[in-house]
């Protein structure tokens, strides 16, 4: 019993996370942020045609919603655009942070400034103005999948990649640039000196980067609505065209989906991480 | 090797991984789906392209209507959603991106026939027309239905909790004008609404509005304001049903709709008079598939397909043919179709195009006081 | 930091495509609707642009500076209540070990790949009167309430629930929600390159954690936390959805102005004007961040 309460070994001054008012604090933290989701998978559950009062047990939301064909074809949607996003967002703002970080050149002022105003511009001011200029270049509309979801692409890679490239910049301020200078010294060229010193240095920012991208892609309603076309649903604008009807526990059911799925598919990509790390390390 | 170059490592694995996964997934969906975006090729009957683009609001239309045409004509559907009016008319000012069916509201409908933004309608594509209520024909909107044809129609009015009221509500007064259901009052966020229906309760029609009465109401709003709980989007019935209020500035069809999972719900039009809205299909300018809308158009209007939409979404209906096939406690619900005398004193609201921009400045001002 | 003549070959490699990207896609688009702030709507859907003030001079006036500076100090406080809530986590999964810190970091990041309208509603069945938050105070409140005689003290009276929802507390008590991860993850990316060490001479030199955390580790993350301010105040200044469904008669913010003049009202012009009058606002803040960056490139 007392085994317990007693610990292993004893803190160290620096191992934070294994102290109990941090624990408590994350533990915190993680309930006021699932706490509504939590509701949200229970009332998924319910029984009735709104999410208001609890009436039942039933599973019937879950057939509905995979059966729901324009629901998944709008889910569909909304992650295929938020996996296109995110990688060329990520590839964007490296690069971006690169330019930034390394490079004087004339006119920098003027681009920080506008690397920055995608972040600023309010939404739904940005939504209009990629209206306007899709509608005056002409844009094709009638374009099969996936190729009909370029407008919305093109739009949420704009706004995604000046937030990577914020997060990509400031981890590059703490890399030493003599480590890049040694490995050219040791006869790396321009290019091998990047993917091997500065590249590896920069993933944690990255990562960061990436999952923002991807977050805000997915979740984006604004500038999705005004690039959509006739033939492009996507979550989002379904699930907000709801609210004059009230949104049924079918959604929630559709969303309950898509939060498994999520934790299913990371789940997988994260065993093989450390199957592939264990083998990495045997072989040193 | 020391921690922080291993989970470099292991980072850089799991990245190639998620990414490896995402464009599996990519690929998956996009095999699965070139199956089932393979829709309606092929000509239709009318000689256009056996496919149609209907922009509609959510859950709007009947459960098996959209298959039923698809069977019926061989034309394919693919219905898009927009949640209001503004959103409809802010996409299609810069340019029809491709839409052959819209469903504006009665002021919008004014709105798009001023921009020019509307197709007329050729009636003789339209046989059903005679299936509409009389009524709904000449409507100040749209005189002859040149350029639009009813879909549905709705009444604002007060949706109210029968426990929770100290005596009958007959009035806009305890919404407008008083403090006895302080913090339990919910009005509609919509600046144009507000404004008539507070005209209204002070006497004025809603089409005869001045600057003037635009500042009266605007100072009764402002007293009224710390009464208020919330100004909502259109869900003012579930604030309603949840208990979170107790009266609410909503459509008697919303209410009508929660009136199925509580009695404690009833629904009034107050003796000053309301507003009647009516929600229309149009074909804009500019539409690739203009005979196939027509067709579309034609087909919502018949009776049986009438019918089962109303069964669907249970809002007020303005087809004739359509009514006579619900069964009798629809047709005589007296919140879905309220009484002759009431009905009297209800306006559509027209559109006006130098009063809108004030309705929203008073607006923005009573919210920041 | 170099000049670009120095190696032209990588600073086109890695300049090209953003620039062309950023100019094409962005800049021109936005300079159409720039353009419009100084243009007169000449019918409902046609603009002419007059080169006139008009529309600028209307959105200084009192009216919406006000509902601008309601809306920078909303935004304050969401970032400041991110920071003191993010800190500690971020600084948890940094020290986390190596198993459970890509756990940790998914658990963070999750809840927000769900559709924020939907979380909102969900925030909303929590709040609200009959809501879960009310419900479990309500039922502490009368059974602990009937526990209270036993001490001698008088039992309380029928719980009155606290209103959470359809005010400023629901608004800010939402925009945490939604930005504590553009918060945290910055953070986090920030904290993991400290050399750890120097937290440890620090300590061992007799500062307290706190003082250490203060002193020493908030200044070489800076840069991270000023990233971290900038994504979470920005965004905040500019939301719409949660004031809209949280928010009570008079939680207002710029956005939502904004929004009604690009929808309801059919006044591109001057939700235009409105809009450029916050971007040129928050853009001060972002030259700040940048001017402090360089003068931390410059002393490395």
């Amino acid at each position: 019993m007392i085994a317990l309460f007693k610990r292993r070994e004893p803190v160290a001054p620096l191992e934070y996370t294994r102290r109990w008012s941090m624990r408590l604090w994350v533990i915190a933290v993680t309930f006021f942020l699932y706490a509504p989701l939590v509701t949200l998978v229970a009332f998924s559950f319910n029984d009735s045609r709104r999410n208001i009062v609890w009436q039942g047990f039933t599973f019937k939301y879950y057939e509905r919603a995979l059966n729901n064909s324009s629901l998944m074809e709008a889910l569909v949607n909304s992650l295929t655009i938020a996996a296109l996003a995110t990688v060329a967002s990520i590839i964007l703002g490296a690069m971006s942070a690169v330019m930034l970080w390394r490079f004087r050149f004339p006119f920098k002022g003027a681009a920080e400034g506008a690397m920055a105003l995608p972040i600023v511009v309010p939404e739904i001011c940005m939504g209009v103005a990629m209206l306007v200029f899709f509608a005056k270049i002409g844009f094709p509309t009638d374009l099969p999948w996936p190729l009909n979801l370029g407008a919305i692409t093109i739009a949420h890679i704009t706004f995604c990649f000046p937030f990577v490239t914020m997060v990509v910049r400031s981890r590059l301020t703490s890399f030493n640039r003599e480590e890049e200078e040694a490995a050219k010294d040791l006869g790396a060229s321009e290019f091998q000196a990047f993917r091997d010193v500065l590249l590896p240095h920069m993933k944690p920012g990255l990562i960061a980067g990436g999952l923002l991208a991807f977050t805000l892609s997915l979740d984006d309603f604004v500038i999705t609505f005004f690039t959509s076309g006739p033939n492009t649903i996507t979550f989002p604008v379904k699930v907000y065209s709801m609210v004059r009807f009230s949104v049924t526990p079918e959604v929630n059911a559709a969303s309950a989906i898509v939060i498994a799925l999520t934790i299913i598919l990371t789940t997988i990509a994260l065993k093989m991480q450390s199957k592939m790390g264990g083998i990495a390390q045997q072989g040193h | 090797m020391n921690t922080f170059e291993f989970l470099g490592q292991s980072r850089q694995n799991r990245r190639s991984i998620l990414q490896g996964l995402g464009v599996a997934a990519v690929g998956i969906s996009f095999g699965g789906l070139t199956a089932c975006g393979d829709s309606g090729g092929g000509t239709a009957s009318t000689g256009e392209e056996a496919t149609l683009n209907f922009y509609n609001w959510d859950t709007y239309i009947g459960e098996t209507t959209l298959e039923d045409f698809a069977e019926s004509s061989g034309i394919t559907v693919n219905m898009s959603l927009f949640a209001t009016n503004d959103e409809l008319f802010a996409k299609l000012r810069a340019g029809n991106a491709g839409y052959d069916v819209i469903v504006p509201s009665n002021d919008f409908v004014e709105r798009m026939i001023q921009s020019d933004l509307l197709e007329e309608l050729d009636h003789a594509l339209i046989p059903n027309i005679t299936n509409i209520d009389p009524t709904f024909i000449e409507v100040p909107y749209d005189m002859g239905r040149k350029f639009s044809m009813p879909y549905t129609w709705l009444a604002l009015g007060i949706g109210y909790r029968k426990s929770a009221m100290k005596g009958p509500i007959d009035s806009w007064k305890p919404l407008f004008d008083s403090n006895e259901y302080a913090g339990k009052i919910a009005l509609l966020s919509e600046a144009g609404d507000i404004i008539r229906l507070g005209a209204k309760y002070l006497g004025h029609s809603v089409n005869d509005i001045t600057p003037d009465i635009i500042a009266e109401v605007e100072a009764m709003m402002i007293k009224q304001k710390p009464f208020i709980r919330t100004f909502h989007e259109d869900n003012g019935q579930d604030l309603l049903l949840s208990g979170e209020v107790d009266l609410v500035l909503e459509y008697n069809g919303d209410i009508a709709q929660i009136m199925t999972e509580d009695d404690d719900i009833d629904f009034v039009i107050p003796k000053e008079g309301s507003q009647l809205n009516s929600d229309n299909l149009c074909i804009p300018k500019g539409a690739p598939h203009p005979l196939n809308a027509h067709a579309f158009i034609n087909n919502l209007l018949d009776a049986e397909v009438g019918k089962k939409i109303t069964e669907a979404i249970l809002y007020p209906t303005p087809n004739a043919a359509a009514k006579a096939l619900m069964p009798p406690e629809y047709a005589n619900n007296p919140v879905i179709f309220p009484p002759a005398d009431r009905m009297a004193i209800c306006e559509y609201a027209a559109f006006n195009e130098t009063l809108q921009p004030l309705y929203e400045t008073a607006f923005t001002r009573i919210r920041a006081a | 930091m170099e000049n670009w003549k120095s190696a032209k070959a990588m600073f086109a490699a890695v300049a090209a495509v953003p620039t062309f990207w950023l100019t094409f896609f962005f800049i021109i688009p936005l300079g159409i609707v720039w353009l419009y702030s100084f243009g007169t709507n000449t019918s409902l859907t046609e603009i002419e642009i007059s080169g006139t003030f008009s529309n600028y001079a209307r959105a200084l006036d009192p009216l919406y500076l006000g509902i601008l500076w309601k809306s920078i100090l909303v935004a304050a406080a969401t970032t400041v209540i991110c920071i003191v809530v993010g800190f500690p986590v971020a600084l948890a999964i940094t020290f986390a070990s190596d198993k459970w810190k890509p756990w940790l970091l998914l658990g963070i990041m999750l809840p927000f790949w769900t559709n924020l309208l939907i979380r909102t509603y969900a925030l909303m069945a929590v709040l609200r009167r009959e809501g879960y938050a009310n419900q479990s105070l309500g039922w502490l409140h009368d059974n602990l309430g009937s526990l209270l005689p036993f001490i001698g003290l008088p039992a309380p009276g029928a719980y009155e629930p606290m209103e959470l929802l359809y005010n400023n507390f629901a608004v800010i008590f939402g925009l945490v929600y939604v930005h504590l991860p553009f918060m945290v993850l910055p953070l986090y990316a920030a904290l993991d390159r400290l050399d750890k060490s120097l937290i440890e001479a620090s300590l061992d030199l007799g500062a307290g954690h706190f003082r250490t955390m203060l002193t020493i580790v908030a200044p070489l993350a800076a840069p991270g936390i000023i990233s971290g301010i900038i994504i979470t105040f920005v965004p905040a200044l500019g939301a719409y959805l949660t004031p809209d469904l949280l928010g009570g008669p008079d939680s207002q913010m710029i956005a939502n102005v904004i929004e009604r003049q690009f929808k309801r009202a059919n006044d591109w012009p001057f939700g235009a004007a409105l809009s450029f009058i916050l971007m040129y606002a928050t853009f001060i803040a972002i030259a700040f961040q940048a001017m402090k960056s360089r003068q931390a490139e410059a002393r490395q």
